[in-house]
């Protein structure tokens, strides 16, 4: 069920006041379980036992990984893990894909073969959860975690409905600890989880779908020449609405696990004031950055080697970035795109950084908007349905439609311009602090304020607003 | 590790804008906080929360109150969850409306009931072309029952992209691929819309809001038409009715409707990147196609025993004109009855249909709705051999 519905404030409405009626840890775990496969089972009921079974699998390979003596005997039982959760991902999510290309690249060699249909319906979120219990195998393969006695507390930490479906990529060993005493009800957590949810609601529902989508859905879909200004405020669009999209249900996945008592990490930090790409990516879906970080980046080497072979890794990471967001050529080059530009970055680096005007606020300024303007001309990849829409919006933003048309309204213009304006204002604002410093900073009447402000508009959209775009991964 | 006051307190410093390198945690762990404990801002929160839950309430209620005043009030949204509770309750030998919003307002289902002796469903949408709900139909190896289609016939032809060929097959996707999730919020909504007036999808959310807002655009600003407001309610059973205040003669609201209906029934230009002739090309390879595509699921349909009559229901004024000038009887409509061999009913061919009146000139009001009902009937009767 998503955040934005009415089924999911009646479902937590009565999952926490169930929850926290409930004296027994354990019988509030038992809730939670049952409550995250209630949720998950929302939408595919049939799904709720994949997702089962896989989490028992991994619960039983990470004890064969911790029982196993020897080096080799632990690989295996890692690499029967990996596979067989990377098989599922690659079985739901790319076997269309994969075909698709097999029968392509057959074509080119002469060879005239005509695959099966797959009629495979991806299970919402599987990406996140595949991740969530691979990360418990792989800690207990690196030693930084030890195996938990309990299968209900294993399920619950992959399960767990906040962040089941669409993240933050919520590790095991980050989730388990905090299963092994049981938390208190306090009234200024739970009002705090309240707001950040109203918060991710309103990023999502007034900001993302209300403010900036009709816009990028139009821009985008437009099948004629667009000039410079109408392509590039498409992009724009598509920047400030992915990020309220996927940041708002990060907060309301963070808002909602605190008012049931857990805590989870940070999953952006006002990525759009990023002065660099190694930066935005510190930003930007953290809990993914860093999983590819840890998992693949360092085992390759990390920044260990040659820099021609971490410049390779650094590319190979992000390849396999882009390919988890979606089983598309675009996505590859939008993976592919930002790997570059962290090694362009390396390079610029390792030749300007200790010089004094590369440490200036001009060109702090001036790097943080190259990254801002870097990182929207990747998104057009992302957004666009295929490789002939992004060439025509590129075309477009680089002023090769000079006689293009003109399409964007005034009302368009001013959202896409405002939304966008203040997005990056709060960024840079706030880029070395976080959300928690500004409302303590704040006067009481402005939060006060804030908050109803944000539910009244909630209120005024009436809920009618799309899925979020990462429950497609 | 440190206290979580300590922590909270290391996490209160003042903002900085620049260059602040990232701290080793931050560098390896991606960010604050480490021992999963999030800082919770020192607020008076209860009092903060009391606040905030007096203005929201304050504010719904003075919105609902102001709706009610300038003419709202509460009815069902025709949203696609809605209609696919009505979708489920084709039965095998169901009656069954498809088509515009004509059959939805045009029809009462009662009298309907009593003439053909069983109970209509409606699925006739606003603003939709029939097609998709016809092929959902002539697909269900279950249905064998009878339909009634409108046509308007710009809607009926509609190209596949256009706004009332995706409203449709928005609908038909989500009644095959409905979760549980979206079905109990459409259960829990039912009841919220039956009483609280501002709860109006298409019209009074923030987003129709803004679009409402008197801006001047550039010359060739690719700008969406205008639709007509709130003018009719609606029930569990997708029964449209119009609401008085649009069928007394010369009201303001009737006025306004009927001069957003010429602009939307007055087919737009060519795109500019499309040549003329292309563009003409194929929109006429469309329009075959449809044709064609109708001709296949009338033929399925009654395949299996299924029957099908096709209605042109009453319109008027100026929009007759138009509707006569731009999409004239020998065109569409023949060509539709000629593909398809199935029984046409055109309201102009018999007087005791043609003498009504659409207040805003394209639906009949509540009452006439009733009256053109019970006269259908023999016709529909007759047509379907009853």
């Amino acid at each position: 069920m998503l955040f934005n519905s009415l089924t999911f404030v009646v479902f937590f409405v009565v999952v926490v006041t169930a929850y926290w009626s409930i004296r027994s840890w354990n019988a509030r775990k038992n809730l939670l379980v049952g409550a995250s496969y209630i949720f998950y089972g929302a939408w595919n009921p049939p799904f709720a036992a994949l997702l089962f079974s896989t989490t028992a699998m991994d619960f039983w390979l990470g004890r064969q990984i911790a029982k196993a003596e020897g080096r080799h005997s632990r690989r295996v039982w890692l690499v029967g893990s990996v596979c067989m959760n990377l098989s599922m991902l690659g079985f739901f999510k790319y076997g269309n894909f994969l075909l698709q290309n097999f029968q392509w690249l057959l074509a080119r060699i002469g060879i005239i073969y005509q695959p099966p249909h797959l009629d495979i319906l991806l299970p919402v979120g599987i990406s996140f959860y595949t991740f969530h219990s691979l990360s418990y195998t792989l800690d207990i393969y690196r030693g930084v975690l030890k195996p938990t006695k309990s299968l209900r507390d294993f399920i619950l930490a992959v399960s767990f409905f906040p962040q089941l479906v669409a993240g933050p990529i919520v590790r095991a060993g980050d989730f388990l600890p905090q299963l092994v005493r049981p938390s208190s009800l306090r009234a200024g957590q739970f009002l705090w989880g309240l707001l950040l949810m109203t918060l991710g609601l309103f990023e999502k529902i007034v900001l993302a779908d209300t403010m900036l989508s009709g816009s990028a859905d139009r821009i985008f879909s437009y099948a004629g020449p667009l000039v410079a200004l109408d392509s590039w405020l498409g992009v724009m669009a598509f920047a400030g609405q992915i990020f309220f999209d996927f940041a708002g249900y990060s907060t309301c996945a963070i808002g909602a696990a605190l008012c049931l008592g857990f805590h989870l990490k940070d999953n952006f930090r006002f990525p759009y004031a990023a002065i660099g790409f190694s930066d935005f990516w510190r930003r930007w879906h953290i809990s993914l950055s860093t999983f590819l970080r840890d998992y693949l980046y360092i085992p390759l080497g990390g920044n260990q080697v040659r820099p021609v072979r971490a410049a390779t890794n650094l590319v190979i990471v992000m390849f396999l970035g882009g390919l988890w967001h979606g089983a598309a050529w675009t996505f590859v080059v939008w993976g592919l795109l930002h790997g570059s530009y962290l090694v362009v970055e390396r390079v610029v680096r390792a030749l300007f950084e200790n010089k004094d005007w590369a440490n200036n606020l001009a060109t702090g300024l001036f790097a943080g908007f190259a990254t801002y303007a870097a990182v929207c001309i990747a998104w057009v990849f992302f957004r666009a349905s295929d490789f002939t829409v992004a060439a025509r919006m590129l075309h477009g933003m680089f002023g090769g439609h000079a006689h293009g048309d003109a399409i964007v309204t005034t009302r368009e213009m001013l959202q896409i311009v405002l939304v966008t304006a203040g997005m990056i204002l709060v960024h840079w604002t706030l880029r070395d602090s976080n959300i928690e410093t500004a409302v303590m900073r704040l006067p009481r009447w402005i939060v006060t304020t804030a908050w109803a402000l944000m539910a009244c508009a909630i209120i005024l959209t009436q809920g009618s607003s799309n899925a979020f775009i990462y429950f497609q991964f | 590790m440190p206290s979580s006051t300590s922590n909270f307190k290391r996490k209160l410093q003042l903002p900085r804008l620049f260059f602040r390198k990232p701290s080793q945690l931050e560098r390896v762990h991606g960010g604050p906080p480490l021992e999963y404990e999030r800082p919770i801002p020192e607020v008076p929160w209860r009092g903060i929360t009391v606040v905030v839950v007096l203005i929201v309430i304050a504010a719904t209620c003075a919105w609902e109150f102001y709706c009610r005043s300038i003419g709202y009030g509460p009815t069902l949204n025709d949203n696609e969850d809605l209609w696919t509770m009505a979708r489920r309750g084709v039965k095998p030998e169901s009656v069954v409306i498809i088509g515009d919003s004509r059959a939805w307002f045009d029809l009462d289902l009662d009298e309907l009931q009593k003439g053909l002796s069983k109970r209509p469903v409606q699925l006739a949408m606003g603003g939709s072309c029939a097609y998709p709900v016809l092929a959902d139909l002539a697909n269900d190896e279950n249905f064998h029952g009878t339909i009634i289609c409108s046509i308007v016939p710009r809607l009926f032809v509609a190209p596949p992209g256009t706004p009332p060929m995706e409203r449709t097959e928005k609908a038909v996707r989500r009644s095959h691929t409905q979760t549980p999730a979206q079905r109990v919020s459409q259960y829990l909504a039912m009841p919220l819309e039956e009483h609280v007036a501002f709860l109006k999808q298409e019209e009074l959310t923030l987003d129709d809001l803004l679009k409402r807002l008197p801006i001047p655009n550039r010359p060739y600003a690719l700008v969406s038409p205008r639709l007509p407001p709130y003018f009719g309610t609606l029930d569990r059973e997708r029964r449209a009715r119009m609401i008085e205040e649009c069928a007394r003669p010369g009201s303001e609201l009737q006025r306004r409707i009927q001069q957003i209906w010429l602009p939307l029934f007055t087919p737009p230009p060519p795109p500019t990147y499309i040549p003329k002739e292309d563009f003409g090309n194929k929109m006429g390879a469309a329009i075959e196609a449809r044709f064609h595509d109708i001709a296949a699921a009338v033929k399925k349909l009654r395949a299996r025993g299924g029957k099908i009559v096709f209605v042109r229901f009453p319109h008027s004024g100026e929009l007759k004109k138009l509707e006569d000038r731009e999409t004239p009887r020998r065109g569409i409509w023949d060509r539709v009855i000629k593909e398809t061999g199935a029984p046409g009913i055109y309201y102009e061919d018999y007087p005791e249909l043609s003498g009504f009146n659409c207040p805003e000139w394209s639906h009949l009001s509540a009452g006439d709705s009733v009256e053109f009902s019970k006269r259908l009937v023999p016709h529909l009767r007759k047509a379907l051999q009853m």
